[in-house]
């Protein structure tokens, strides 16, 4: 060690040649480290917040994957305004409120950033959709279902996906006049997600005249769910509804096995992944019903582009992956209808945005910004996949 | 015997099997506490590393082809994982808590929850952030014995715990890194006065906490199917609980808190809720420590910390 110690000091003391010349290796690394000091002053950015790291950070990773697509497009196409170059800012909020406002907060104080897609989780993109709207910056969400967010009355905030108004209704009403079950059982992860999909399904479900026989709660992250599963199998309902996101249902698809409980499963969107169907093996997932906001992008014509380049660079697309291409596609449009770097100006092109052309489908906002029309898609595991059974318009 | 007599035992049984989970963990937990008096709280980390080592294992394994018996894959993946995880817990010892040796306790606490960061981190970005199915290579068998259905999973299980606390228990009594590691525990002025060599003796009990944590982690990726990078963090504080509960320090009181951790959890989840199920296993916690501060099996000593 200490010879090695002493080969460093020769160098740096007895060669000087060599010293400036690392001095001045580092003293350029700092220069463009800083690259806005050559950075055009034109540099326009878009934020994109959602869950980076934690257990949810497969679904945010996804987000952002779409939001880069949709940005390196434009950069192709050529400058939004001038000679600007269009830039992405990553933020993780971790599915936690408290971090969603410290990333809003930092948005709104970089003058570069003229809208953010985001949040992920319906509790962070109702903490940070105050602050988006004092600083007068636009707000797209891909994925957050909660409807109470909207009705707050911000004009900054729009929402690509249907709401949780269409789709419990939706599956409460497939549950009972489709599947014709009557007795279930209704279990939830216990998050703003879960609970609220679960609770709305279970005052459906019984308004319609079904009988919920159980309602327990479960613990995201946790693995062990056979006692309660146990207790289940002894009510033997006809079907289970599930509020939460998959990795928790492969496991209580094991887990339902393994102690011979053989109900039908139901879940919303947060279950629709096709890593659902890997981790429980296709023979278990088969039968497994979904909700979904609107349908699968690789039965769409007009997304077969985007999912196939997002495939190619990627692997496989996340659930929320073309949202969030649609939703920061909407936002560039309206930047470069704007013309010029004013989040006012921008808000007011993403109000008057019209019939805009997604990977989705076409695009229009009501007046409190939610997606006008976006429908509710049935699906059922069939063969390792997910099949399409039906579509749900909103009433 | 009623069905609800039975429903009992099935439940007891559920809870038993997380139990040893628990207690595997619990012991490295308590095992460097009793040394060097440090929570070290990336060990919940070494578990899932432990349990991503193990699908490593089975990968490997899949490539030298159906020919190998399901035992011996076993076998190979345990070893595969104890070794890896042996080696990665040392090397944490080595650069990340031998150069604080002496610093403030906090210190080496704070650094223990960095460690655990970087390790969650390293292995998102290694193996991705999406949850890992892990491949059934025990045959998928089961027994109905009175009314109770045991799988062939629970009992390795309960074969491998059993017989990793046995030798833990004969190893501290008996060898003489044992008895190094309990004369330090008792004074480590005196153990290195007497030529105890201290650094080594610490290293080993990082070595062996971690290799009995990860043979936890790929217990637990066998019996559940699948692992995620973060299945690491409430596993371990759970695991902590119980080494708390048992009396922190203590080795039979790791393995008792544990086991019975796992049962109150499974009874509550069973007959009460599913919902307060963890809430039901802390408050029991609280309850022990309101009674007997230093937890069930602990020896009453100040507290350092």
């Amino acid at each position: 060690m200490r010879e090695k110690n002493n080969f460093y000091k020769f160098i740096l003391v007895r060669l000087p040649a060599i010293r400036y010349t690392l001095y001045a290796f580092l003293f350029l690394a700092f220069i463009f480290s800083q690259s806005n000091l050559f950075a055009n002053e034109d540099t326009v950015s878009i934020g994109v917040v959602a869950p980076l790291t934690g257990d949810q950070a497969y679904i945010g990773i996804g987000v952002r994957q779409g939001a880069q697509m949709a940005i390196e497009d434009s950069n192709v196409k050529g400058p939004v305004f001038g000679d600007s170059k269009l830039k992405l800012i990553a933020l993780d909020d971790q599915h936690n409120p408290t971090q969603a406002v410290l990333a809003a907060n930092k948005l709104i104080a970089d003058p570069e950033v003229l809208g953010v897609v985001g949040h992920f989780n319906s509790s962070c993109t109702k903490a940070a959709s105050s602050i988006y709207h004092e600083a007068r910056l636009v707000q797209v969400t891909p994925a957050s279902t909660n409807p109470e967010i909207s009705r707050q009355g911000f004009d900054t905030f729009f929402r690509v996906c249907a709401t949780d108004d269409v789709q419990a209704p939706a599956a409460a009403d497939f549950a009972l006049h489709k599947l014709g079950v009557k007795k279930i059982v209704i279990v939830d992860d216990q998050t703003t997600y879960g609970k609220g999909l679960a609770n709305e399904f279970e005052k459906k479900f019984k308004a319609m005249g079904g009988v919920v026989l159980r309602h327990d709660g479960i613990t995201q992250g946790e693995k062990d769910f056979t006692p309660l599963l146990t207790k289940i199998k002894s009510l033997s309902p006809e079907l289970i509804f599930y509020g939460g996101v998959y990795p928790e249902l492969a496991l209580l698809l094991k887990q339902s096995k393994k102690i011979g409980l053989g109900a039908t499963w139901l879940g919303g969107d947060g279950i629709f992944d096709v890593t659902l169907i890997k981790l429980a093996s296709p023979e278990l997932a088969q039968g497994v019903y979904s909700t979904m906001l609107g349908v699968d992008p690789h039965s769409l014509p007009q997304a077969q582009d985007f999912v196939s380049r997002y495939e190619a660079r990627y692997g496989e697309i996340g659930s929320f992956s073309a949202y969030a291409y649609d939703a920061t596609n909407a936002l560039i449009e309206s930047i470069r209808r704007a013309g010029k770097k004013d989040r006012q100006a921008v808000l007011e092109q993403m109000r008057l945005t019209k019939d805009f052309a997604g990977v989705l489908g076409t695009l229009n906002f009501d007046s409190k910004g939610d997606a006008i029309g976006k429908s509710v898609g049935i699906f059922k595991v069939e063969d390792g996949k997910f099949k399409f059974i039906e579509e749900v318009k909103p009433a | 015997m009623g069905p609800d007599f039975q429903l009992f035992l099935q439940q007891l049984l559920n809870g038993l099997t997380i139990g040893m989970v628990y207690a595997l963990i619990a012991l490295g937990y308590t095992m460097v506490y009793g040394i060097i008096q440090l929570i070290n709280f990336a060990h919940g980390e070494i578990f899932m590393v432990g349990a991503y080592l193990g699908l490593t294992a089975i990968g490997i394994a899949a490539l030298l082809g159906a020919a190998v018996p399901w035992w011996a894959v076993i076998i190979f993946v345990f070893l595969f994982a104890a070794a890896g995880s042996a080696l990665l817990g040392g090397l944490i010892e080595k650069t990340a808590y031998k150069p604080l040796r002496g610093s403030p306790k906090l210190t080496a606490l704070i650094t223990s929850i960095g460690v655990s960061f970087f390790l969650q981190n390293a292995v998102m970005l290694i193996y991705g952030a999406r949850e890992q199915n892990v491949p059934e290579i025990l045959p998928a068998k089961q027994w109905d014995v009175a009314g109770i259905s045991i799988s062939l999973i629970q009992l390795v299980i309960f074969g491998v715990s059993v017989s990793l606390m046995v030798f833990l228990t004969w190893f501290i009594k008996n060898t003489r890194m044992g008895k190094a590691m309990r004369a330090l525990s008792e004074n480590p002025e005196a153990a290195r006065l007497v030529g105890i060599p201290v650094n080594r003796v610490i290293r080993t009990t990082f070595m062996m906490g971690s290799a009995l944590a990860s043979v936890a982690g790929v217990l637990f990726a066998l019996n559940y199917g699948s692992v995620n990078f973060h299945d690491g963090y409430l596993a371990g504080l759970k695991a902590f609980t119980a080494a708390v509960f048992g009396g922190i320090g203590s080795i039979p009181g790791a393995m008792l808190g544990g086991i019975l951790l796992g049962v109150f959890e499974g009874l509550g989840a069973g007959y009460l809720s599913s919902e307060w199920k963890d809430v039901f296993a802390f408050l029991i916690l609280v309850i022990v420590l309101i009674f007997k501060p230093s937890g069930m099996l602990g020896e009453n000593v100040p507290e350092k910390v």
